[in-house]
């Protein structure tokens, strides 16, 4: 197509690459953890709901973004502690227990949207964009990359802490332990529920921060549904990357450039049908899951209970 | 207060005998009664109807609308409504035959997605459906057939945003392909090229039935508006909040005196939250065809196709912004009368591949 300004197209499916990627790693990151520590939360897509719609929830009473995203992480926080007490504590089947908090959470949240903001929840509060100074003017990927929220520069900052705290701590250790043999570690002096219950709060707490981003960092609202699923993509990514906060972000990388590609390619008028370029970025994840088979080992005791004295 | 508290004193040694009256004739009459309850028509006086939506009632879109028409027509005409949304695209039977079980005369299936199912459940069952697009499965006492084909409307649309747009590009943003949308699409391209030849079109669609992805309705909105396009044409229920948002943040960023981006909304009306990006919107306006539904099933003939279209009101545009010329408005006026008139013709094209083939058409050299 003639007369188009490619540079600001190319400029915003970065930037829109990015923000996508940011919501994904977010949650991707905490779903590490837990499955690091051998809890398989399905649970995520519910989480991130729950911490979308609580941010949104208390930025439009407080005016607050920063109120919103604590609240979002909050909310995250507290549904990963439930879901500890029932698989952790009680012992409950982690796969009915995820899929049990993401119907109740997409249930609840559409319920109390509609009931107290008539199902679309504008937050009313704005993040402001910071240009990082000279780098935001290189052209193209200054703006994509350096004149983002602060929610986004914090992302990136968290994928080294996370690395060096799953990597090079006691804690991270712990954690690695009791997802690969919890009898193991028991034995060791590891306190596996605690651990556990650490792994899930942060999973939680991320899936949460992630919903806050979602609706305040990327929107500035939250309607019913609102997170379409990216709580399951950023489920598989964690497992593509491996549980490496590096890889996660990358894979989440790609996947935002893929659906970049996606709303690029109509653009730049190749005909392709669009169920075709709508398939793309899965596609992307089907063909990564085919090349990382049997690469990828699961963390050995990830979905299965613990009881100290039972195997 | 006394006064009132001796008269109703007075009223109540009145009223025992009065009650025990007008009980028995009641008791007497009921025959009667009931059968009075059976319209002229030879049909079935409606009781209770009941509607089933994929997504949610509060979506300010294609659910809500549907459901806000069928409240409207039920209060009008004492009818009781049962709604079961959020009821996506899986298998419903459940909710039809919870539906069917509660005693509904008539159940809605407002989804083409229920295409298949809905008809499938009424002759199994016997319980009187309406479908959405899918006027071969209309069947008399059985199932009616719901056109919602707002294609005429969206050309007004397209020449609407022919006449104003000043960047000469203008975009479509879908959230998916069903039949609704496809016509819509085809209408607006139509109605553009009609107003302006060289207009540029940028379509695009966010996924498969990607309704409520408000994030990737902003990416594909946020990419058209840096190609240049000054309109958007958003079809997208919930998924529209994010084209707007987009829109919004665009207009926020631009230089003083540049002309903002502009939002052609479908179904609703979303004027008191968005009233500054809002051009207009496609209007459904179910209340007459769910009115018709109910008259045919008095008159004892229920079971044929429903058309909503510019003539009968079904489908029209939200009045235009004050702001806009009075010639452009007068060009938008003169093409709904050619429409309803029958001199402008627009294609009614719900499948992909013909809406695909339809735009490369309409889009050769632009």
């Amino acid at each position: 197509m003639s007369g188009i300004d490619w540079a600001a197209v190319l400029t915003v499916l970065l930037r829109g690459a990015v923000v996508a990627a940011v919501t994904l790693t977010l949650a991707a990151l905490g779903e590490a953890v837990a499955e690091r520590a051998g809890l398989l939360n399905l649970g995520i897509e519910g989480m991130m709901l729950g911490g979308a719609f609580s941010a949104v929830d208390a930025a439009a009473r407080t005016g607050s973004v920063a109120a919103g995203v604590l609240a979002g992480i909050l909310a995250g926080l507290a549904m990963g502690v439930l879901f500890g007490c029932l698989t952790v504590s009680l012992g409950a089947d982690q796969v009915v227990v995820g899929l049990a908090i993401t119907i109740f959470a997409a249930g609840l949240t559409g319920f109390l949207a509609r009931d107290l903001y008539d199902g679309h929840a504008a937050t009313g509060a704005d993040l402001p964009d910071f240009a990082i100074p000279l780098v935001s003017r290189i052209p193209v990927v200054g703006p994509a990359l350096f004149d983002q929220n602060l929610l986004v520069y914090l992302t990136w900052v968290l994928v080294p802490v996370f690395a060096f705290v799953l990597g090079r701590t006691r804690f991270g250790l712990g954690v690695r332990a009791v997802g690969e043999h919890p009898f193991a570690a028991d034995a060791a002096g590891v306190d596996v529920a605690r651990v556990r219950y650490a792994a899930i709060a942060t999973g939680g707490a991320m899936a949460g921060f992630a919903g806050a981003f979602l609706c305040l960092g990327d929107l500035s609202f939250f309607e019913p549904g609102v997170t379409v699923g990216q709580g399951f993509i950023a489920l598989a990514l964690a497992m593509l990357g491996r549980w490496s906060p590096y890889r996660i972000a990358a894979g989440a990388l790609v996947f935002g450039l893929l659906r970049a590609l996606k709303t690029g390619l109509p653009i730049a008028g190749v005909d392709i049908q669009p169920d075709f370029l709508t398939m793309v970025p899965y596609l992307g994840i089907l063909v990564a899951l085919v090349v990382l088979a049997g690469r990828t080992a699961l963390p050995a005791a990830l979905g299965v209970p613990y009881a100290r004295g039972r195997r | 207060m006394r006064g009132q508290g001796q008269r109703s004193v007075r009223a109540s040694r009145f009223s025992v005998p009065v009650v025990l009256l007008l009980g028995v004739a009641l008791a007497v009459l009921r025959p009667a009664s009931a059968q009075d309850a059976t319209p002229a028509g030879g049909g079935e006086r409606v009781e209770q109807i009941a509607l089933v939506t994929p997504a949610s009632r509060a979506n300010q879109g294609w659910d809500q609308q549907a459901v806000d028409n069928l409240s409207a027509v039920s209060e009008e005409r004492g009818v009781d409504v049962l709604v079961a949304d959020n009821a996506g695209y899986e298998d419903i039977t459940p909710t039809l035959r919870d539906f069917a079980e509660q005693g509904a005369d008539l159940i809605v299936c407002h989804a083409s997605g229920y295409q298949t199912v809905c008809p499938e459940f009424a002759e199994e069952e016997g319980v009187r459906v309406a479908v959405i697009e899918n006027p071969d499965a209309a069947t008399p006492g059985l199932v009616a057939d719901i056109e919602t084909q707002a294609q005429e409307a969206a050309y007004l649309a397209g020449v609407l945003a022919g006449r104003t747009t000043a960047s000469g590009t203008v975009g479509i943003v879908a959230s998916g392909q069903p039949p609704t949308w496809n016509y819509m699409s085809v209408g607006f391209a139509e109605g553009l090229k009609a107003a302006r030849t060289d207009a540029k079109l940028l379509y695009a669609v966010i996924g498969e039935a990607a309704y409520e992805d408000a994030a990737g309705a902003k990416r594909e909105t946020e990419a058209q508006l840096a190609a240049g396009a000054d309109i958007v044409f958003g079809m997208g229920d919930g998924a529209s909040f994010g084209m707007i948002d987009a829109i919004e943040e665009h207009n926020a960023e631009l230089e003083e005196g540049a002309a903002p981006a502009l939002f052609i909304d479908v179904i609703g009306d979303k004027r008191e939250e968005h009233g500054d990006v809002l051009l207009t919107s496609v209007l459904f306006d179910y209340t007459g065809v769910y009115g018709q539904l109910l008259d045919d099933i008095e008159a004892g003939a229920f079971g044929r196709v429903h058309t909503m279209n510019v003539a009968n009101g079904g489908v029209r545009l939200l009045d235009l912004p004050e702001n806009v010329p009075p010639d452009v408005v007068a060009a938008v006026e003169q093409a709904r009368q050619g429409v309803v008139a029958g001199d402008i013709e627009v294609s009614a094209i719900g499948d992909a591949d013909g809406l695909r083939r339809r735009l490369d058409e309409l889009l050769q050299g632009s």
